[in-house]
């Protein structure tokens, strides 16, 4: 996170990370596609042609807070903007590096794991880097804002609704199922992701009170914002396990 | 949240990346794309940054400016115009109208990249529909300009009403608008390429760190070890040579006459005494080259010589496994230059290669050591390729130890030099031996400056060169 007084902005760093071909890229699309213009940037997507996420992929959102009244002079002022950029990192075990460097200064992280159930080696691996390379930037996975995706619910031979329910269950992270080239659960994972980190940063350093909003009013804005009509409390409903739900304080 | 970083800070790069447009923008690129509108639509337009950089300025005077700027009045008037747009903000809306006192106007209109302002687009003076003629502004403003002129002149301007304005506009920051995007996503692009290359050296660095650390420990434990090893030979061999001296002192019946049998014992001891010394000697000579305080009495010196000594003193160990050891045409021999060498080491040399040659030749089987004159470009080994260029020819003598023996397979050639190390290394093995003979004899030649290589002896057998410099003019 980065505040910057000056030029009246707060940046987020979001990261979805995950093996390679779990569907990172393509939730950026889905997101991208189900926000409108106004308040999302263009999806910068730096890929070669052997190779489907050599670098990474982002894309950017602008929130702009309520204009702030000015006690000394009439009129107002232009509120603070929440700038909330999401990164993929790509997949692809030889991209270490490059990994490594995305995840650097990372506010939460949403990882999408692939559903099919020949993919769970590979989701785990990628887990077990994910932990590693946040421990080689100093970083706590425990305090990091993490949610988990099983993508691609679509597809045959997945682990069933059930035994998801039953790993969720067992873990701390709030997960969410998706099916993200049909754009299902794209918003509900980011709106969770953004939801958890909102109230760590938020509980930290009083961001809503930067803004010029209360705590509570954060997801309502950006979904409004970004041309969302689905109740932010429906898209957070949709997680299965984890300590989300517990936390929310959506009003309605 | 604040991550350690290496240098430079990805998020730095990402999230707080300012884009100016002096950065992504070639001006004179930014000039033809203005100029293709003012070629279409005759309104002048120029591109400022946020920084107050003029970026592009596709400008054609108009008439009536020139005109205008002959006048004290108009040229004042016109420079307080023109500095005036260009400081004019392009308010809340992104997009104003700045009027000139000759009737004509400006757009100011504010080119936005990511949310952010990063310049501004300046269009005109144009002439909005709605003026019909000269306004008392421009007549007024100095007393040489005359109505008539100054009318048909301003009617010359280009015309255009507001929403072409605004079109234009539009056209340029699309257009304005994709330049940056294709601009910032390579700028993205090749500094995450600079850092993760910095990450990736950075990780290789680290790597390189641990091998060396390793490497110095091991370096370390092997010094230690040849300590041990000249420490242990040292004091072993002090012991010894009492053994020898009692043992030689008894046969030689200083302690009064032996018995045969008696004597047939103690001679026993006294040769296999002779043995464990060589051993240890070797395993002294072995350390003290590892440590490089091994000295090499250098002189003038021939081979030949050495090499008679060798096969006289081999000669009835030979003989006695049944082998036939001879001199290669000792008249070749005699031919050979003298070098520079220490005749006692060089004498261990080719004592232990000969040796070697018998030890693992049958019976009726032959060694013969051969010599030779050599240039330096007939090497043939590919790392010496180019030695003409780089060095200087030079001659050497080349000694060849050629057996009938087991031979050496071609993937071992390298390692029997290593120390210690066995062809056969099993407990059953057929020949015995410490290891350490040809390690020394490698050392030993390079220690003069020379080589030795291993070639195989048709049909069967090893040859063993050895090449050593001739001594320098």
């Amino acid at each position: 996170m980065q505040i910057n007084f000056g030029g009246r902005e707060i940046a987020l760093k979001l990261v979805y990370y995950g093996p390679a071909l779990s569907g990172k890229t393509t939730n950026l699309r889905s997101l991208h596609q189900l926000t409108t213009e106004g308040s999302r940037g263009r999806l910068m997507t730096l890929e070669t042609k052997d190779d489907r996420t050599l670098f990474f992929d982002m894309l950017p959102l602008a929130l702009r807070g309520p204009p702030i009244e000015r006690g000394d002079r009439p009129g107002q002022a232009p509120g603070m903007t929440l700038r909330i950029k999401i990164f993929t990192v790509p997949g692809q075990v030889l991209h270490s590096s490059t990994r490594k460097l995305v995840l650097q200064g990372a506010d939460g992280v949403a990882f999408v794991a692939d559903s099919q159930i020949s993919e769970t080696e590979h989701n785990a691996a990628s887990f077990f880097d994910l932990r590693q390379n946040l421990k080689d930037l100093s970083l706590s996975l425990k305090e990091m804002p993490l949610v988990i995706q099983f993508n691609k619910r679509d597809l045959d031979r997945v682990r069933s609704d059930e035994e998801l329910g039953a790993l969720a269950r067992r873990g701390r992270e709030p997960v969410f199922r998706a099916s993200a080239v049909n754009g299902h659960g794209v918003l509900e994972t980011f709106f969770g992701l953004m939801h958890l980190t909102w109230c760590k940063l938020d509980g930290e350093h009083q961001l809503g009170k930067m803004l010029g909003i209360a705590s509570n009013e954060l997801l309502p804005m950006a979904a409004r914002q970004l041309g969302i009509t689905t109740e932010v409390s429906k898209l957070l409903s949709s997680c299965v396990g984890g300590k989300l739900d517990r936390t929310v304080q959506v009003p309605s | 949240m604040n991550a350690e970083a290496p240098n430079v800070r990805v998020e730095d790069l990402v999230l707080d990346g300012r884009i100016q447009l002096e950065d992504l923008v070639d001006r004179s690129a930014l000039d033809e794309l203005c100029k293709t509108v003012v070629s279409l639509f005759g309104i002048p337009v120029r591109v400022y940054s946020n920084e107050g950089g003029m970026l592009a300025d596709a400008a054609i005077e108009q008439e009536l400016c020139a005109y205008v700027n002959r006048t004290t009045g108009g040229r004042r008037a016109c420079e307080s115009t023109v500095a005036a747009v260009k400081a004019r903000d392009a308010g809340d809306t992104g997009d104003v109208v700045h009027p000139c006192f000759t009737g004509a106007a400006y757009r100011v209109i504010a080119l936005v990249y990511d949310g952010r302002r990063v310049g501004r687009l300046i269009i005109g003076p144009f002439l909005p529909t709605s003026v019909a003629e000269a306004p008392a502004s421009l007549l007024g403003i100095d007393p040489a300009i005359e109505r008539e002129r100054s009318q048909a002149l301003l009617l010359k301007m280009p015309r255009a009403k507001q929403e072409t304005v605004t079109r234009i506009a539009a056209h340029l920051k699309a257009s304005l608008d994709l330049i940056l995007f294709s601009g910032h996503k390579a700028f993205v692009t090749s500094q995450m390429h600079l850092l993760s290359v910095r990450e990736s050296y950075r990780q290789l660095e680290d790597k390189t760190a641990r091998l060396q650390e390793a490497f110095d420990k091991l370096k370390e434990l092997d010094r230690l070890k040849s300590n041990f090893l000249a420490t242990v030979s040292h004091e072993l061999r002090t012991p010894l040579t009492s053994i020898i001296g009692y043992s030689e002192m008894l046969t030689e019946g200083l302690a009064g006459e032996l018995k045969p049998e008696q004597l047939d014992f103690v001679k026993t001891i006294h040769s296999k005494g002779g043995h464990l010394l060589s051993l240890i000697m070797s395993l002294l000579d072995m350390s003290k080259l590892e440590n490089g305080t091994m000295r090499i009495a250098m002189q003038s010196m021939r081979i030949e010589p050495v090499l008679a000594e060798v096969v006289s003193t081999l000669t009835p160990t030979a003989r006695k496994k049944g082998i036939k050891l001879q001199l290669d045409q000792p008249a070749g021999l005699a031919g050979l230059a003298e070098l520079r060498g220490d005749p006692e080491r060089l004498r261990q040399v080719f004592l232990n290669l000969v040796e070697n040659a018998i030890k693992f030749t049958p019976a009726q089987g032959t060694v013969t050591l051969g010599g030779a004159m050599i240039e330096d470009s007939d090497l043939d080994d590919e790392a010496e390729a180019g030695l003409s260029l780089v060095a200087p020819t030079r001659a050497f003598v080349q000694v060849r130890v050629a057996d009938t023996g087991i031979g050496i397979p071609a993937r071992e050639r390298d390692r029997v030099f290593d120390a210690f190390y066995q062809v056969d290394s099993s407990s059953t093995r057929e020949y015995g031996g410490t290891g350490l003979g040809l390690s020394i004899v490698k050392r030993l030649v390079e220690g003069h400056g020379g080589s030795i290589r291993i070639e195989s002896n048709e049909p069967r057998g090893t040859v063993f060169v050895v090449r050593l410099p001739q001594a320098g003019p």
